[in-house]
C-alpha cells in the first residue's frame, strides 16, 4: 500500500518560467535513465528477491525515486507556467506544446513516450543488483548534463541534490550485492540463481 | 556477517578463484566496500540540502555544493529535512541491520518527526489523509499543492 505525504522531499522553488530546460529536464520524469523507470525496475524486481533485506532495500529505494518522478514533475510544471506563445517558438517548446499543451507527460528529451523497454526484471538477484547500479550511474551522468546545460540556480539546487542520492543508492545496491554473493558458494557464486534455485 | 562468511578460506589462503580484497571477494562479480558503521553525519538540514546524510557520500559535481534550498528556515522545511533523515537512515540501517547507533539515531529523528508533525497539521493543515482526524473541515484538498510554484518561501 502507499500513502501520500503532501510535501515533496526536496522543495521547488523556480522563479523563472523557462520552458527551453524543460525539453531536456523532462528526460528524467520520462525518459531512458529516468525516475519513473527508477521506481517501476526496483519495485518490480523486488518480488524476484531471495532475501527479506534485500526485498526491503527494493522498496524503501523505489518508493523514494517515486518522490523524485514528482521532483522532476514540480521542476517542469514550474518551468513551463505562464508562457507566451511567442516564448513558446522561440524555446523550441513547440513540438511538446503541439502535444501536450502545458502538462507533465513522461517521454524521453527526444519525444519518445515512456518505454519499460529501458528497464530489466531479469529474475535473478546478482544480475538485477548489476543493472540497478549501471541504473544509478546513468542517470548520475544524466543529472551532470543537465547541469552542463542549465545555468538556473533554482533548477540546478534541485538537480544536484537528485544527482548525489544517484551516488547515496549506487553504494546501497553495490552494499545488497556484495551481501548477497557472500552467501552464495564462494568457490563459484554463479553455481546457481539464487532468485530461482533452492 | 558470520553466517555471510560460509566457504570463505581461511585469512591469508585466498583460493585460485578469490581476489586479494577484503574478505576474499570473489572474482568477476562487482565488488562495492561497505560504508562503516557508526559513520559521520551531518546535522540539521545540512542533509537535505546536499541530498546525503553521510559526508562520506557525499561526491559533489565540480566540486559545487548547495549552499542553502528554497524552504531552509521554515516549518515544514524542518519537518522536510527530518524526513529525509529517516529515509537516509533507512536505506542505511537496510544492508546495516546490527547498527545499534544508527538505528537509535532513527528512533529520536523519528521522535522529532511526530512532535513536529503534530504542530505543523495544527497550524499550516494536513500532510497525511490521517491528519485530518484534527482538522474542523475537510482541508485536505486545499491548495496550494506540493509542486505549485508559491512565492511566500515556506508556504506550503
Amino acid at each position: 500500500m502507499f500513502s501520500y505525504v503532501k510535501s515533496l522531499q526536496y522543495p521547488v522553488k523556480i522563479a523563472n518560467p523557462n520552458p527551453a530546460l524543460a525539453k531536456f529536464i523532462i528526460s528524467q520524469y520520462g525518459g531512458p535513465d529516468g525516475e519513473l523507470a527508477a521506481s517501476l525496475r526496483y519495485l518490480s524486481q523486488r518480488y524476484s528477491m531471495p532475501y527479506p533485506e534485500l526485498r526491503g532495500l527494493l522498496t524503501d529505494i523505489g518508493v523514494e525515486e517515486l518522490g523524485h518522478f514528482e521532483i522532476v514533475a514540480a521542476v517542469i510544471h514550474q518551468l513551463t507556467r505562464e508562457m507566451s506563445m511567442e516564448e513558446i517558438k522561440k524555446s523550441g517548446f513547440d513540438t511538446y506544446f503541439v502535444d501536450h499543451t502545458a502538462g507533465v507527460y513522461p517521454q524521453f528529451a527526444s519525444g519518445t513516450p515512456w518505454t519499460a523497454a529501458t528497464i530489466g526484471v531479469k529474475g535473478d538477484a546478482i544480475t538485477d543488483l548489476t543493472e540497478d547500479m549501471g541504473a544509478e550511474q546513468k542517470a548520475r551522468t544524466t543529472y551532470e548534463n543537465i547541469l552542463r546545460l542549465s545555468d538556473d540556480p533554482d533548477v540546478n539546487n534541485v538537480m544536484r541534490f537528485l544527482r548525489e542520492r544517484e551516488i547515496v543508492h549506487f553504494q546501497r545496491f553495490g552494499e545488497a550485492l556484495r551481501k548477497t554473493t557472500e552467501k552464495l558458494d564462494q568457490r563459484n557464486v554463479y553455481v546457481m540463481n539464487p532468485s530461482f534455485d533452492k | 556477517m558470520d553466517s555471510l562468511k560460509r566457504d570463505v578460506p581461511a585469512e591469508g589462503a585466498c583460493g585460485y578463484k578469490c581476489g586479494y580484497l577484503p574478505d576474499c571477494a570473489p572474482l568477476a562479480t562487482a565488488w562495492t566496500p561497505m560504508q562503516q558503521e557508526n559513520p559521520p553525519m551531518y546535522e540539521g538540514c545540512e542533509a537535505l540540502t546536499r541530498g546525503t546524510l553521510f559526508p562520506g557520500l557525499d561526491l559533489p559535481f565540480k566540486n559545487i555544493i548547495n549552499k542553502s534550498n528554497p524552504y531552509a528556515g521554515t516549518p515544514l522545511g524542518e519537518l522536510m529535512a527530518l524526513w529525509f533523515i529517516i529515509k537516509e537512515l533507512q536505506l542505511y540501517l537496510d544492508t546495516h541491520k546490527g547498527d545499534r547507533e544508527a538505528l537509535k539515531a532513527l528512533q529520536e529523528t523519528i521522535a522529532l518527526e511526530r512532535e513536529g508533525h503534530r504542530r505543523y497539521v495544527k497550524l499550516y493543515g494536513p500532510l497525511n489523509i490521517t491528519d485530518v482526524e484534527l482538522a474542523d473541515c475537510y482541508s485536505w484538498v486545499d491548495g496550494p499543492w506540493p509542486w505549485e510554484y508559491d512565492e511566500r518561501t515556506g508556504k506550503k
